[in-house]
């Protein structure tokens, strides 16, 4: 009998198999993890419950089970992780779906030994959050859940965050991911790690009417003190971007600091060009100086601050810039609220 | 010829039987942390932030004697003046406990003895100011 040979070449074959593995590999990473929209309130009051809600669509091409995981970029003074409530629905579920905090030092599947937080801090970033004193926290389904193959499933994360009374304006964020992949899953090379988890930047900040210093963390400020609630005994840091607003410091080779603290009725100044009140440059038109306000203002015990203006000055002490640039001292109160 | 061979393998059994004898194991005994001397900051943190090179640490001391501590060139700590301190567990410690001369009232640090490139280290977190914020201090003792 003689035997047929098929009119394809070595070369067609090699094609035909490249043609053929994409279509697999299209098939296999169509996955997708997608934020459609952010309910959240422009404005709340300080101290109150934050309501949030995350739209979201689930869809994969490989049959998998794991748990959702919902991370929320907070600031830290909101001490977001002990005050924040975190349930899902979805097509395949009945009721809302429970979710607890996941504790921060559980590594990220394929995150190179992050946890969860620092690997979204690392990948997701800061939402041009100016100020760095904020936070990831990151939730995870009690149970796991298998994901839809080939249909789209709707799924709705419900987020109550109780905020702190502190007045603060901060561009919120959120990451929707799921336990099995984490943000970096190698499980199909050739597919953008970025198919693994759905973002979303809500294009206004919110806005707490709190109590106190107001904490914005959107626009460049000549001076905000970190942490933003501290009281005499912490170490409190002092920037100064000279870059942030027109001011008479803005080229200055050295940055001084001119302080006044305010006891019970009673003020202490310090104003001197030393090494004590010198800023230290950290590039870009960025200083910064860190202080222990009862030692820098000498202290006695019993003694304590209220409140302290400062303003900065150039090496013979002359030229000052306060708030806004003018003459006026910053301000700021030593409070734990 | 036969009874030689079965007084050897009564012998032999007999051996057998009472070479073996009830070993008893004793756990080794974790010694007691001690953490005498004059001890110094080589790391510090607040809130996950780095302040090691941002501030003027190298002045702090706390020295231990055995029941006893003292502060010298105070800065943000658990305590700001002498007194008394143990162990929650001397052999198995977690945390340790300040007592001020100038007051009745303990005060609670969390603790880590971790030894890091050969060199014993204590490792404390507290809240010195604010309860939100939280520092941590990386001591090592200073000759």
């Amino acid at each position: 009998m003689k035997k047929t040979i098929l009119p394809i070449n070595k070369k067609s074959w090699s094609w035909i198999w490249k043609i053929a593995g994409t279509l697999i590999i299209i098939v296999i990473i169509a996955c997708n993890l997608t934020i459609s929209s952010v309910d959240q309130p422009l404005t709340a009051a300080g101290g109150s419950v934050v309501p949030i809600t995350l739209n979201c669509s689930i869809m994969s091409n490989n049959p998998q089970t794991s748990a959702l995981v919902v991370g929320i970029l907070v600031p830290k003074i909101w001490n977001a992780s002990s005050n924040t409530t975190v349930t899902f629905t979805a097509d395949q579920t009945t009721g809302p779906q429970p979710m607890s905090l996941i504790p921060p030092n559980t590594p990220s599947p394929y995150g190179n030994g992050l946890s969860w937080q620092d690997d979204m801090m690392a990948t997701i970033g800061h939402a041009n959050n100016l100020i760095p004193e904020y936070e990831w926290i990151a939730f995870q389904s009690n149970q796991q859940y298998n994901y839809p193959i080939t249909t789209t499933e709707t799924v709705t994360v419900s987020i109550q965050i109780k905020v702190s009374t502190n007045n603060v304006l901060f561009n919120m964020a959120y990451v929707l991911a799921e336990s099995g992949d984490g943000l970096h899953s190698t499980a199909y090379p050739p597919t953008a790690s970025t198919s693994y988890y759905g973002t979303a930047f809500p294009s206004k900040p919110i806005r707490i009417n709190g109590t106190g210093n107001l904490l914005d963390f959107v626009n460049p400020q000549l001076s905000v003190i970190v942490p933003g609630s501290s009281i005499d005994n912490d170490i409190i840091t002092i920037p100064f971007n000279a870059k942030a607003d027109s001011n008479a410091l803005s080229a200055a080779s050295q940055v001084y600091l001119c302080a006044t603290g305010y006891t019970h009725g009673d003020s202490i100044k310090v104003c001197e060009q030393t090494s004590k009140t010198q800023l230290v440059s950290t590039g870009q038109g960025q200083w910064q100086t860190n202080m222990w306000p009862r030692g820098f203002f000498n202290l006695k015990a019993g003694q304590t601050l209220d409140s302290m203006e400062y303003y900065f000055t150039d090496v013979t002490g002359a030229t000052k810039v306060g708030y806004a640039g003018g003459a006026a001292p910053f301000s700021f109160t030593f409070s734990c609220q | 010829m036969p009874r030689i061979i079965k007084t050897c393998c009564i012998l032999l059994l007999g051996l057998f039987v009472f070479s073996c004898k009830v070993e008893h194991l004793t756990p080794p005994n974790e010694p007691m942390k001690n953490i005498a001397g004059s001890w110094g900051i080589i790391h510090a943190t607040r809130n996950g932030t780095d302040l090691t090179s941002g501030f003027d640490f190298t002045k702090f001391r706390i020295v231990f004697t055995d029941s006893t501590y003292a502060i010298d060139s105070l800065l943000p700590f658990i305590v700001t003046t002498t007194g008394k301190w143990v162990f929650d567990d001397p052999q198995y410690p977690f945390n340790l406990i300040f007592t001020p001369a100038d007051s009745s009232k303990s005060i609670l640090a969390p603790f880590l003895f971790p030894v890091t490139g050969g060199v014993r280290n204590i490792v404390i977190t507290f809240s010195p100011g604010c309860p939100a914020n939280s520092y941590q201090y990386t001591l090592q003792k200073v000759n």
